[in-house]
């Protein structure tokens, strides 16, 4: 039995998305055309696709930070409630001149109160192990440690969803696989849905429920992962997948770039 | 609870400290002033030997005989104080303007397509060449310097908080915007803070200008100040005064660039250049 269907049976607090016929053009130029995509709740899904394929560019209209689509987007909470989606970038964009612990608290939005704030983001630096450098500048810590704390400021106000553009890019391959363990298992805790865009096949195989593939602005594959958590980097089993995904990118490539000489 | 008060004292303390630094006098603290100090050696050598006429330049005794005259008539005092007070009312009012001018021309792009090309204009007049004109509206009378002083503070300020405003980081803003920031917690959280550094090295330069102006303007249309005081003294070939008016600016100078530090200290506490041990 995968996590997944572990954590439907238990309280789940992650949002639904659905996206109907999304479609973003910048000029005349297409970048998504008609893509359709459900998430469940708690669900983790990865996004891979060639660079420029539009992943950023959905996952912005995800987060809310673009509206200048045509379709519809609907997020709705376990509840049934209208929710924001929470968002973690590549760079960590930590306030340079906040102390660690208000960096994190910032994620809780202006109008809490300062005391209480306080408390919960030193909660949730406790969760992804920075409790005790709250009292720190951000400058001082490593790139691994700061993407921490922006995980953490992300995940202060228990959002119900997560979405997450390629946060362990810029890391060196054993800090990511660390963050990797960690991003899966808060995300266990807590139960929210996850949507992360990633280039690296191994780290959609290791963390994603599905792994869903972009190509010329559409959806080209959508897999299921029916691996057991937690998984092994690289098990065996994996081998047969990643090679299918490895193809399918590189496919892509030679489709969506031609190269005159 | 306590170890989350614990964390906001820790915060607090690297304030005081960063404070407490600038005031402790470190073991090499004396290297800065040796080279002033054998520099006054020798004058005072010069001097006393005849090198140096008097009325080229006096012996550094003469001149400090000079001070303590003054000091007990109250001339130096009363001046200082007139002139101090000159230079602080143009910094506010010049520096004022130009802040909430950078401020609104950082924040809205109608405020800056309605003024900058203005005040890019003015800004190449060089603020002594208005000194005959600022003669005729104003005598020699006290606005001519406000006038003089805020015209020339103003333009260091007003591009520095601008330029600083904009520069402010944009992925910065578009993830606090993401949180929810906008209207004056966004400027207070976010663009404030990241244009301060800027700000601070435009009040830096305003206040070099700021005595440069008022020395300036005093020589040629006051009947006070420091600078009344050194072009009387040259009227009765007292060159003691006129040294000592000199390095009276050289130590304003230096205390102006001084407070600008501390602010810097204290309010840039979180920047790697300003922190302790960095810059000491
Ligand atoms: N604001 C914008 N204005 C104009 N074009 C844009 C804008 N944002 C994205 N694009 C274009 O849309 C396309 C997709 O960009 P996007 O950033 O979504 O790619 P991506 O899949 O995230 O690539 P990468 O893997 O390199 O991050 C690119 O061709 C890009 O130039
Ligand atoms: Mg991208």
């Amino acid at each position: 039995m995968s996590a997944f269907a572990l954590k439907q049976s238990e309280t789940i607090r992650g949002a639904s998305v659905a996206l109907r016929h999304v479609t973003r053009s910048f000029g005349t130029k297409p970048v998504l055309e008609g893509i359709e995509l459900d998430v469940k709740p708690g669900e983790f899904i990865a996004i891979v696709g060639q660079s420029g394929s539009g992943k950023s560019t959905l996952l912005r209209i995800i987060a809310g930070l673009d509206n200048g689509f045509q379709g519809s987007l609907s997020i709705d909470s376990a509840k049934g409630q209208k929710t924001a989606a929470r968002i973690m970038y590549q760079e960590p964009r930590l306030l340079p001149w906040a102390s660690v612990i208000e960096n994190v608290a910032f994620g809780l939005g202006p109008q809490s109160t300062r005391h209480q704030a306080f408390a919960q983001a030193r909660a949730a630096l406790d969760a992804v192990g920075l409790g005790d450098r709250g009292g720190e500048w951000p400058d001082v810590l490593s790139g691994g440690q700061k993407q921490r704390v922006a995980l953490a400021r992300a995940l202060v106000s228990k959002p119900d969803l997560l979405v997450l553009d390629e946060p362990l890019g810029a890391l060196d391959a054993l800090t990511r696989i660390g963050m990797q363990s960690l991003l899966e298992r808060v995300w266990l805790e807590q139960g929210f849905t996850a949507i992360l865009v990633t280039h690296d096949v191994t780290e959609a195989l290791t963390l994603a429920d599905r792994v869903v593939l972009i190509e010329n602005g559409r959806i080209a594959l959508d897999l299921a992962i029916p691996f057991d958590r937690p998984r092994r980097r690289g098990a065996v089993q994996f081998g047969e997948l990643e090679e299918h995904l490895l193809t399918a990118l590189l496919k892509s490539k030679s489709k969506t770039e031609e190269y005159v000489i | 609870m306590s170890e989350l008060t614990l964390l906001a004292t820790r915060h607090s303390d690297r304030k005081r400290d960063a404070l407490a630094s600038l005031f402790r006098v470190s073991p090499n603290g004396f290297i800065p002033w040796l080279l002033p100090l054998s520099l006054l050696v020798l004058w005072q050598a010069a001097a006393s030997y005849g090198a140096l006429p008097p009325s080229i330049l006096p012996a550094p005794f003469n001149v400090a005989k000079a001070a303590w005259r003054l000091l007990l008539s109250g001339e130096l005092l009363t001046n200082a104080a007139i002139s101090f007070k000159r230079a602080f009312s143009g910094l506010i009012v010049g520096g004022s303007l130009a802040f909430l001018l950078g401020l609104s021309n950082g924040l809205s792009r109608i405020s800056e397509r309605s003024t900058d090309t203005t005040i890019q204009m003015v800004r190449n007049i060089p603020n002594l060449a208005l000194i005959p004109l600022v003669i005729l509206w104003f005598g020699i009378g006290e606005e001519a310097k406000l006038f003089l002083v805020s015209f020339g503070v103003f333009f260091p300020i007003y591009i520095n908080t601008f330029h600083g405003i904009r520069t402010v980081d944009p992925q910065l803003v578009e993830m606090a915007r993401s949180y929810g920031f906008k209207g004056f917690e966004l400027f207070r959280r976010v663009i404030l803070p990241g244009a301060l550094p800027s700000i601070l090295v435009g009040l830096r330069y305003a206040l070099g200008i700021m005595w440069l102006t008022l020395i300036v303007a005093e020589t040629i249309a006051a009947q006070s100040g420091l600078g009344y005081m050194a072009m009387s003294a040259r009227e009765f070939m007292q060159t003691d005064i006129v040294v000592l008016a000199i390095l009276i600016y050289a130590l304003l100078g230096k205390a102006a660039d001084g407070s600008v530090r501390i602010i810097e200290r204290l309010s840039l506490a979180w920047h790697p250049a300003y922190r302790k041990g960095v810059r000491s």
